[in-house]
């Protein structure tokens, strides 16, 4: 039994990555952290708390913005944000929140901005062939969302009270109640603005004219954003426990109510007291976990439900008069029951396997005069089957082979293979290099098949073949730390299924792109400690994203060959520094930009053919209290602080400089 | 140096040097056209919530384009979906859709001359079409309203609207392109619904209506001799509920009567449809897929094309996006939107089908308004 337990001890210390006689260096542990038998080949970026934390209005959006390589599209705070991993699109981008796939089975996209970065406690971001070990159907990558139980003993509260220009108001509360064998969390938020910033609107002219009518001069005038208004209400209830014998049992809920207008465009001359267009969702998502952890096995069952309802309504009121343009209603539920195991049935091997069965169903209404009824009201019964080998030859290298089958109705979308490998080069760097190659399929959404009108039912799967390969290192010095990543990918995918405008007067899906993906990201980041309690920190990003259209031209006339995709910028970077001092800690975020272009033929002369490149710097100041039965701290933000006019999508403008001052209290007690 | 004085001073040069990447707040400064002799404008839609509709400026005589005219005339955009444009001697009027705005332009410099927004009106919503019923009176089809806007195209006012009597309950209620008969002007509901309405010029009212079979009647034109000709798409099948069969039809309408005297079945199309008729008003032309040429005294159109849509590289005829003829010489304008998310190119044809030009425009290119 000794000698079992002994070889077991092993088998961890190995399925972690270092042998037996490293365990004696601090150094070392280190290294166990980072080259854990089941992260081989993994290219994947980690946001903990602190990045997560920065302040309470920020939602996954900004998150992904200020502290990723990935390209987020959006209108401003509280509008629709969508994330696009490596030039792809944002419906190859698979998002799970404890494990249940959480993209819109109507679109295949995932809203970011309706998740408030608060109620996430660790976003795991995995490149390319390494989103296979979530889910199929990433082509760009996955994106893992997790909330975890709190590492604080005994009982504690957080209120956070944020207020900002354009009458804006943010109220998180978090109460966590803790035993020795469970714990309680709860979070709460409340979020509402106006947000009608003032702008000078370049795509507008005021003429000034005499009295003959004649004009005589004329301005760009300033304008306010108009329908910007938002109100963000989530709560959400997390209970765990753990018998401190192997198993532990969580349950999360999360329900949130979005109101949000829509906002109109730059060039829209309406005005917005005669003219209403929001949106409303209602969402419930509900995820029940079960783990159980033996010496050299350990098995999980999860199920998960969500529910979501979204109403658009475009109408407008004159003359007493209503009349309703748009009047959507469509209700999504996903369901899911997931059994994992993995087993580590020799020290140099690791198994595991997954299986899913899914359902979901979609009821999307569309209410006009001669459109009653159903846009389509459909369901289907999804399964997952996942199978991971991962095998470590010699103590320095690290193979995995992973296989997944997914099956969505009748079709059975073809096997998705992914191969991993790592090396570890010099280990008191903990210079790792690694490489991964995959094939991935993404079955078309409810809306390319079903939608009523233009839904295509003979639509096949997107295929994407990728591979990539790089080097990550960690270095500690007494007071300094330096660590980065740096990879270069290669990615094709055809059968890109496409939107294009129907000249009846709707959109249709067919498969016609082939696009060829690659480019470079790197990541770095250090950290130094000064005498005098100074502590500098460092993190940038940057990414080269050729996305280049290589579908044959349709005719003589289509220029759009070799093109870089619409809204898919070649050149991105963001940077954040923050220097702590005493209990102060002062931050600054930089993010950059390069032109993206508007026309699939990338006419630069073309006047509205693309968007300029932009930065925009924020900065932040806070400082901290500290007594025995509490914290407490002041924050103040400035964004956009050079006071940047940009866009991230035509005619969409984006708020100024703007301020908020954010009071946080954190109460303890055992 | 000490290491805070450095900071500071390297912190003092990133600074200076991001705010010297500041995107200014002005335009572009606006140039000055002067377009001499004929001119052909090209109203490109854009995409539907972009804000990237354009207008282009051919010469037809030195064969030379100028995109993106309306913007640098007068440093401010087009708007959201232009949809179409129609000429009053020195005005060139311009709806733009999803702007709420009807631009109006002197077309031989480009410059706005004025403009009609939804605010200053009662009821416009999305204008679509413009028809002048005379130097003081216009009218204002709308995609949403259930009304007609009534305007003064010489000052620019407001007078009144005609309301049409559709459905207001939700979604469309859509009018779309006008033709004037003597008192009458005609206009087809296209968006979810099969009716022509007939509107009295002189008490501005809705008298009559016309109800095909045939769903979303696209376009119109009116021949010689008083026959209103209508081409629908033939709207769309559904799984659940059906707004048509897909198959466009021709229509041929005693404009004095209101009696359906011919009713032509259509191939099914995937390019749209498009009505035009030439100058003397004895020639149709229409595109179903290909263009065909019809004399309006003719009870079926022919069996070949009279021009035939080119054929892409996946063996498939170009989306023929828009029909327009030249009043002075006959030459056809056609449009080919591509992908309809990148420049489209335009077609010039002689009236004996010979092709002339090809040049590349804005995105979606759609009418064409001919400056004599």
């Amino acid at each position: 039994m000794t000698n079992r337990h002994t070889a077991l001890t092993l088998a961890a210390l190995l399925c972690m990555g270092m042998t037996a006689q490293n365990v004696t260096s601090l150094k070392k542990v280190d290294v166990t952290a980072r080259r854990r038998l089941k992260d081989t080949g993994v290219q994947q970026t980690v946001l903990d708390s602190t990045a997560l934390r920065d302040n309470i209005s920020l939602s996954m959006a900004d998150i992904l913005t200020k502290h990723t390589t990935l390209f987020v599209k959006s209108y401003g705070r509280a509008t629709e944000s969508t994330a696009e991993f490596r030039g792809t699109s944002p419906s190859h981008t698979q998002v799970t929140w404890n494990g249940m796939r959480i993209n819109s089975p109507m679109l295949g996209t995932v809203d970011f901005s309706t998740l408030p970065a608060f109620f996430i406690d660790k976003a795991q971001l995995l490149h390319g062939a390494s989103s296979i070990l979530m889910a199929g159907g990433g082509l760009g990558g996955g994106i893992a969302l997790e909330t975890q139980p709190g590492q604080t003993e005994g009982h504690e509260a957080q209120l956070v009270q944020g207020i900002g220009q354009y009458r804006t108001f943010d109220e998180f509360a978090r109460l966590t109640l803790s035993g020795n064998k469970w714990q309680s969390n709860t979070r709460l938020s409340y979020s509402t603005s106006q947000n009608d910033f003032s702008y000078i609107n370049p795509d507008k002219k005021v003429d000034v004219r005499d009295e003959n009518g004649t004009i005589i001069g004329s301005y760009h005038p300033k304008e306010r954003n108009k329908s910007g208004y938002f109100t963000d209400i989530h709560a959400m209830q997390e209970a765990y426990y753990n018998d401190r014998r192997g198993n532990r049992v969580s349950v999360a809920s999360w329900y949130s109510h979005l109101l949000r207008g829509l906002p109109f465009l730059s060039v829209d001359y309406k005005d917005d007291s005669d003219f209403s267009n929001e949106c409303g969702q209602h969402t419930l998502r509900t995820v029940a976990d079960w783990q159980h952890t033996a010496s050299w096995w350990s098995t999980r069952l999860r199920a998960g439900h969500s529910w979501q309802r979204i109403a658009y309504d475009y109408t407008t009121t004159r003359q007493q008069a209503q009349t309703d343009i748009t009047h959507s209603r469509s209700i999504a539920q996903q369901a899911f029951v997931e059994g994992e195991g993995m087993m580590m049935p020799h020290p140099r091997w690791q198994l595991d396997a997954q299986m899913q069965v899914g359902y979901c169903h979609v009821r999307s209404n569309d209410y006009s005069p001669f459109h009653q009824g159903k846009n389509y009201n459909r369901g289907r019964m999804e399964y997952t089957l996942g199978a991971q080998a991962r095998w470590r030859p010699v103590g320095r290298m690290g193979l995995a082979l992973a296989l997944r089958q997914e099956v969505y109705g009748p079709d059975w979308v073809p096997t998705i293979p992914a191969l991993f490998a790592d090396y570890l080069l010099v280990e008191p760097w903990q210079l790792v290099c690694k490489a991964s190659i995959a094939r991935n399929y993404r079955y078309p959404t409810m809306d390319d098949l079903y939608f009523e009108p233009g839904g295509n039912s003979n639509l096949k799967p997107e295929k994407g073949f990728t591979y990539d390969g790089g080097i990550e290192w960690k270095r500690q010095w007494q007071t300094f730390t330096f660590g980065g990543q740096f990879t270069a990918f290669d990615s094709h995918i055809t059968d890109w299924i496409l939107w294009t405008p129907n000249v009846k007067g709707f959109w249709q899906p067919s498969n016609v792109k082939r696009v060829h993906n690659y480019g470079v990201e790197a990541m770095l980041h250090g950290q130094l400690s000064l005498p005098k309690t100074w502590k500098v920190g460092a993190t940038a990003n940057y990414a080269y994203t050729p996305s280049i259209n290589k579908g044959k031209p349709t005719d003589d006339n289509d220029q759009s060959y070799g093109r870089q995709l619409c809204y898919v910028p070649r050149h991105s970077a963001n940077l954040s520094v923050t220097v702590d001092w005493k209990d102060w800690t002062l931050g600054t975020g930089w993010m950059f930009y390069s032109r993206r272009h508007t026309t699939t033929s990338n006419e630069v002369d073309y006047i509205t053919g693309s968007l300029e490149p932009y930065h925009r710097v924020d900065l932040s100041l806070e400082k901290r209290w500290s007594w025995k039965r509490a914290k407490a701290s002041v924050k103040g933000q400035v964004n956009n602080l050079l006071d940047n006019h940009y866009m991230t999508v035509l005619s969409r403008p984006m708020a100024g400089r703007n301020y908020a001052i954010y009071l946080s209290i954190t109460p303890q007690w055992k | 140096m000490h290491i805070h004085q450095r900071f500071c001073v390297t912190l003092s040069v990133a600074w200076g040097l991001l705010a010297a990447c500041s995107d200014s707040e002005g335009g572009v400064p606006e140039e000055v056209f002067s377009h001499q002799g004929r001119g052909v404008y090209v109203l490109n839609e854009g995409n539907y919530n972009s804000g990237n509709s354009t207008l282009s400026y051919y010469d037809p005589e030195q064969k030379t384009i100028e995109n993106g005219v309306f913007q640098r005339a007068n440093d401010r955009k087009l708007g959201d979906t232009g949809q179409s444009m129609t000429l009053l001697d020195s005005t060139l009027f311009i709806a733009v859709e999803n702007s709420g705005i009807v631009w109006g332009i002197d077309p031989r410099t480009s410059r706005v001359k004025g403009s009609l927004t939804t605010g200053q009106t009662e009821h416009m919503i999305n204008p679509r079409y413009i028809h002048i019923v005379n130097a003081t009176k216009a009218y204002i089809t709308d995609l949403y309203a259930p009304y007609i806007t009534i305007f003064n195209p010489t000052t620019f006012t407001y007078t009144g609207s005609i309301p049409t009597g559709q459905a207001v309950t939700y979604g469309y209620s859509s009018t779309e392109q006008m033709v004037g008969w003597k008192n009458r002007v005609f206009t087809n509901c296209w968006s979810y619904s099969n009716k022509i309405l007939v509107i009295d010029t002189q008490r501005d009212e809705v008298t009559d209506s016309i109800l095909l079979d045939s769903w979303q009647p696209k376009g119109m034109q009116i021949d010689a001799r008083g026959k209103l000709w209508v081409i629908t798409d033939g709207g769309y099948n559904t799984e659940h509920e059906g707004f048509g069969d897909n198959i466009p039809h021709l229509y041929r309408i005693d404009a004095e009567t209101l009696v359906i005297e011919q009713d032509q079945a259509l191939d099914a199309d995937e390019a749209g449809v498009a009505l035009a008729i030439s100058n003397d008003r004895q020639t149709l032309y229409l595109i179903n897929n290909d263009i065909y040429r019809m004399d309006v005294t003719e009870s079926h159109l022919p069996v070949r094309p009279f021009i035939e849509a080119p054929i892409g590289n996946d063996g498939k005829r170009h989306k023929l996006y828009g029909l327009n003829v030249d009043p002075t010489n006959g030459d056809l304008y056609v449009a080919d939107a591509v992908d309809y998310n990148q420049a489209g190119t335009m077609y010039r044809y002689k009236a004996d089908g010979t092709l002339i030009d090809k040049f590349r425009v804005g995105i979606n290119p759609n009418g064409c308004a001919f400056i004599p």
